[in-house]
Order: structure tokens, then C-alpha cells, then sequence
């Protein structure tokens, strides 16, 4: 083994590393306690623990200040599995230890698959209404859709990312280029009237975005509120401009139609989208108080679960603590609105689930041997050797 | 090899944290029955809906009721849940707390009512027939007011109730003396002159 292998291995198996990675995992932890203040968790999540840096913005440029969750993680987990494979000897006396190291190595794993795979949605029924899609809690996208045909709608949807970059996009299935003017990450919208003498200028040619205006507002990260983005979009054909629309997330601001080579459109900033091959009807959503009194005592909703194939077409009942789990996805009754004619399902997709509760079982078990081990030894050797009386 | 192997494999994990990079996707959906356009303007536009944690409990609006408190009585902050608030303290530093809250209709009825109060003390419910002996009536100033006087919790450290229950229009008001029963018991007499100044408004409190 050269000399610089060996030196690599003993970083990593140092126990010493082990020791500085807990002291920086504290120190992560703490200051992302503190800066849940001003981010809220899900900031905070993604940029403390979901990051292999901490960054800080020095004017424009972002700086590397500490290390972030995944590096630490990441060594955390190398420094375990190497020091398993050259400081363990694997025996039965050290059995104990080898399933406390194993679950933890899972339980490392599980995080970082958690982080990398983890979706959640949110799926939003008015009593009788059919969906076969639900909406992401925070990202957006641009969605074009050609309603042409009186059977289908063809859609391009583009995300939030793109149209903030500014860039020009040319996609294959749309005969224009959309080229993002200008983008507000969470805007307010106001009313405005053209006719009146010194109307606030518009940068929309087209569409609402003559009668409202968008101005840019801070970004929110309450937990919950969520950052309704603005943008002026224009269109632009082969001859030239078609139009510039205002586009908003804000769910109040409704999908605009056009009309371009002899097809119908429309453009709309939405909450993003995932589609699934089955759709969920909303029977009844019930919000049962106790006896007599307006305190709420249950949340449920009635749901009929249908997938085009014919192979599920049966009714649920999701409500707290017992949730839908189908296709890989698991749906929570989160909430409601409406005057309780609306529910509010989350949908999570988790497949590394399973991954912690494995992870613990190990690490239990793992202990208890090892403890076990040390009592046996322990209790045989307090037994007193048999001696002659005297 | 083994050995060097696993080290690797550790790596490679990590090197997984590549950020799961959206694209633009196109796709073909069934047509989407067109919403109805939403409804006025929220107040809370942006926010994701109700969840159970922040379940607001409706309490009672429209006619409401005055009163004048005792000056020793210790006024605190209305709440959500209270229309009024105040705190009594004794010598010893004790406290009886004294609350104010109204809700829509008839909240289950006085048995419910007096048996939920009589819970919070630890005494047994009341059967129905049990309710008229439990209770009183009194009228004052054109309103109706059921109240209870309920002593239970410890042996050592009794608590004890006192309140009147009055319907008012579509809303049920409850005002709640509890507390140590040595000081509830002294501000007895300060609560029914208190029940005395209770009075119909018009205006919404």
C-alpha cells in the first residue's frame, strides 16, 4: 500500500475525524436552530442539512462558510464504514457492536436518500370533484397548453428555474419561442385601469396583464405562506412578437387563451404539477366536532380511488393518522378549506421509508447483544469459584 | 479488495447528492374541466389552506354582554377564545381566574356544560334528573342566568366553581369563576354582585 493510500485510509478511520464531525454536526445544528428565526424549516433544511455547503452571499457571490449536512453525513458515513472494515475485527464477542455500526450506517443512508428522493405534494378536492394530478407545496411552473383538440390538452410545462433565468426557450412542440421579460420570485397583484390618466406602465401587450400589475414583494419563508412568483412572458413567432402576457402562481390569477396559428393556447404560472395514472374523487370531506361545541374532534375524507385500467375502482376513508398508500405514494389528510367543502390531502413519496425503522430495529438489537454479551461475562465472572470450608 | 471496496462505495453514495435537476417536460393530460373562476380574494391568498394545527374554534359573535368588574380584580388581554379575562390573587399569592367566553348555539345544553366543569374539578357527571338540584336561576336585567357552585379536585387542595351559564340570541355566554376554594369562596360575594352588572349590548364586544 503506497504511502499516500495509507495516509487516506487513516484519515478516514480516525476516530479523531469521528470526534470533529460530531462537533461540527452540533455546531450545523445549532445555528440552523437559530436561523429557523428568519427561514423557516424548510429553508433552513435545504440550506443547512440538504447541502454539502453552507453558503454566504457576499454581495452577489456565494461563499462556502461551514460544512453542510451531506458532506458532514457523507464523511460521518465513510469514517464509520472504514473504521468497520480495518479497526472491527468482526467476532462474536463484537457482534453487538457491528449491528449498532450497521444500523447507523442505514440510518445515515436512509437520511441521505430521504433528502435526495423525499416528494411531497399537495392535492387539493372540492366535494365531487375528480383529479388526477396533485401540486407541489413550492415550486412552479410555466405551464403552455395547446386545447385544440376537444378530447385532450397537449402541455408543456416548464419550471420556475428557467423562466427566472430570463433565457429564451425554444421547445420542439411549441411554434413560438418563449423568452421570460421579466420575473418577480413572489409578487403582489393590483388592479389597474388603463384608462385612467397616468395608469402605471405595463410591460403586457396582452390578456390581464392590461388590467392588473404584478409588483415584487420579499420572498416569504413561513411556514404557512408560500411565495406566489410573477413574470411577463412574450411569445414570440417566426414574424415577431405575438404578445407579452402577465403570468401569476397566486391561484386567484386564472389560465389566459390565446389564439396562434389557427390553434388555441393558453398560458398559465401554476403551482407545479405531478400526474398520476389514476384519479381521486372527493365523495365527502367530514369535519366532526365534539358534541354540542365547535372544538374539532376528527378530519376525514371519503374517496373514490379510480385507475383507468379498471383494476382499482373502490371508495377510502383517509383521515388522521390513517392514511392511503397506493402506488408508492402515501396520501395524508393535511387539511381543509372551504367552509369544510374542500379537503387538503398531502402526498409524500418516500421509498426509503422503510430505511430508519430497519435502521433502529438494528441498532437495538445491536445493543442488547452487546449489553448481553458483557452481563453474561460479567455475571460468570462475579460467580464465586467453588473453594473448600475450612 | 473487499476492504478497499467499501470505502469507494461510500463515496459513490455521496457523490448521489447531485441535486435532482427539473427539465421541461411536455405531456398529454384528458381534458380539464375549466374551474369555476375562484372566488373573491382571500385574505390569505398564499396560503396553503387550513391545517388541523391552526383549526381556528368559532366563537360567538353578534349581540353581546357588558359589565363592570370588581376594581381588584385583575384584567387580562381578551383571547381568541375569551370575550374577557381577569385574574384574582390572594395574600398568599394564590390566583382564581376568572374567564369570559361565548360560542354559537347552545353548546350541548347545561347538563353537558355543568358536567364538563364539574370534569375539569374531578367530580363524577350528573344524571339529568340530578341537573335542577345542581343549579340555580337567577334574572337580571332581562337576561337568564343558569349558574352552578362546585366544590371537588383534592382533599388537600380543593378547587371549586362557581359560574353562570346565559343564552343570548343564537350564542351561549359562560362566566367562570375557578380556582383554590378558600379564594373562590371569599370572592362569592364579589361574583354575584359582579353577575349583577351583566347587561345586554348591542354592539358586538
Amino acid at each position: 500500500m503506497s504511502d499516500l493510500i495509507r495516509q487516506f485510509r487513516d484519515f478516514f478511520v480516525s476516530l479523531k475525524l469521528t470526534v470533529v464531525l460530531i462537533a461540527f454536526s452540533i455546531l450545523l445544528i445549532f445555528a440552523a436552530t437559530l436561523d429557523q428565526v428568519n427561514l423557516g424549516i424548510w429553508a433552513v433544511q435545504q440550506k443547512y442539512f440538504h447541502s454539502l455547503f453552507v453558503m454566504w452571499r457576499f454581495g452577489d457571490i456565494p461563499v462556502p462558510i461551514f460544512p453542510g449536512g451531506y458532506l458532514i453525513g457523507g464523511f460521518l458515513l465513510i469514517n464509520l464504514i472504514a473504521a468497520q472494515v480495518y479497526r472491527f475485527k468482526l467476532t462474536v464477542k463484537k457482534s453487538g457492536i457491528w449491528l449498532t455500526h450497521i444500523g447507523l450506517i442505514l440510518l445515515l443512508i436512509g437520511e441521505l436518500l430521504t433528502g435526495l428522493w423525499q416528494e411531497e405534494f399537495a392535492l387539493r378536492l372540492d366535494e365531487g370533484e375528480t383529479k388526477n394530478f396533485s401540486e407541489s407545496y413550492r415550486s412552479n411552473e410555466l405551464a403552455i397548453t395547446e386545447t385544440t383538440d376537444p378530447k385532450f390538452d397537449d402541455v408543456v410545462a416548464i419550471p420556475e428555474k428557467f423562466v427566472a433565468r430570463g433565457e429564451p426557450i425554444q421547445q420542439a412542440k411549441l411554434p413560438f419561442r418563449v423568452v421570460p421579460k421579466i420575473y418577480y420570485p413572489n409578487a403582489a397583484l393590483a388592479a389597474r385601469d388603463a384608462n385612467t390618466p397616468g395608469a402605471t406602465a405595463t410591460p403586457a401587450t396582452t390578456g390581464i396583464g392590461l388590467q392588473a400589475t404584478a409588483t415584487p414583494l420579499p420572498l416569504t419563508y413561513k411556514q404557512n405562506e408560500r411565495n406566489a412568483p410573477a413574470a411577463y412572458i412574450e411569445l414570440a413567432g417566426p414574424e415577431g412578437p405575438i404578445g407579452t402576457w402577465l403570468v401569476s402562481a397566486d391561484p386567484r390569477f386564472p389560465p389566459q387563451s390565446f389564439e396562434y396559428a389557427g390553434r388555441t393556447w393558453k398560458i398559465a404560472f401554476r403551482f407545479e404539477r405531478s400526474y398520476k395514472p389514476y384519479s381521486l374523487t372527493l365523495l365527502k370531506f367530514s369535519h366532526d366536532r365534539y358534541a354540542g361545541t365547535e372544538i374539532p374532534k376528527n378530519f376525514s375524507s371519503r374517496i373514490r380511488l379510480n385507475s383507468p385500467d379498471g383494476r382499482d375502482d373502490r371508495e377510502v376513508l383517509i383521515y388522521m393518522n390513517n392514511p392511503l398508500r397506493y402506488a408508492g405514494l402515501t396520501f395524508y389528510q393535511a387539511g381543509f378549506e372551504n367552509d369544510d367543502k374542500t379537503t387538503i390531502l398531502q402526498v409524500v413519496r418516500n421509498p426509503s421509508w422503510q430505511l430508519p425503522y430497519i435502521a433502529c430495529a438494528l441498532m437495538t438489537l445491536g445493543l442488547i447483544v452487546q449489553f448481553g454479551i458483557h452481563l453474561v461475562a460479567f455475571i460468570a465472572r462475579r460467580r464465586p469459584a467453588p473453594t473448600a470450608v475450612a | 479488495m473487499r476492504h478497499r471496496l467499501l470505502p469507494l462505495a461510500a463515496i459513490a453514495l455521496l457523490g448521489l447528492t447531485s441535486c435532482r435537476d427539473s427539465k421541461i417536460t411536455t405531456y398529454r393530460v384528458p381534458k380539464e374541466k375549466t374551474p369555476a373562476m375562484p372566488a373573491a380574494p382571500a385574505a390569505t391568498a398564499n396560503a396553503p389552506g387550513a391545517t388541523m394545527a391552526n383549526t381556528a374554534v368559532t366563537t360567538a359573535n353578534g349581540p353581546g354582554l357588558t359589565w363592570s368588574a370588581p376594581a381588584h380584580w385583575t384584567a387580562k388581554a381578551a383571547s381568541a377564545m375569551r370575550k374577557g379575562s381577569y385574574a384574582i390573587t390572594a395574600d398568599s399569592g394564590e390566583t382564581a381566574d376568572l374567564s369570559i367566553t361565548a360560542f354559537p348555539g347552545d353548546v350541548g345544553g347545561d347538563l353537558a356544560n355543568v358536567n364538563r366543569w364539574r370534569g375539569q374539578i374531578q367530580l363524577p357527571p350528573l344524571a339529568v334528573a340530578e341537573l335542577s338540584g345542581a343549579t340555580a336561576h337567577l334574572d337580571v336585567n332581562g337576561l337568564h342566568l343558569t349558574t352552578v357552585d362546585i366544590t371537588g379536585g383534592p382533599t388537600a387542595k380543593p378547587q371549586r366553581v362557581i359560574g353562570a351559564i346565559i343564552p343570548v340570541g343564537n350564542a351561549t355566554w359562560f362566566f367562570k369563576l375557578s380556582g383554590p376554594a378558600a379564594l373562590v369562596g371569599r370572592e362569592q360575594a364579589a361574583f354575584a354582585t359582579f353577575l349583577q352588572t351583566i347587561r345586554a349590548s348591542s354592539a358586538t364586544p
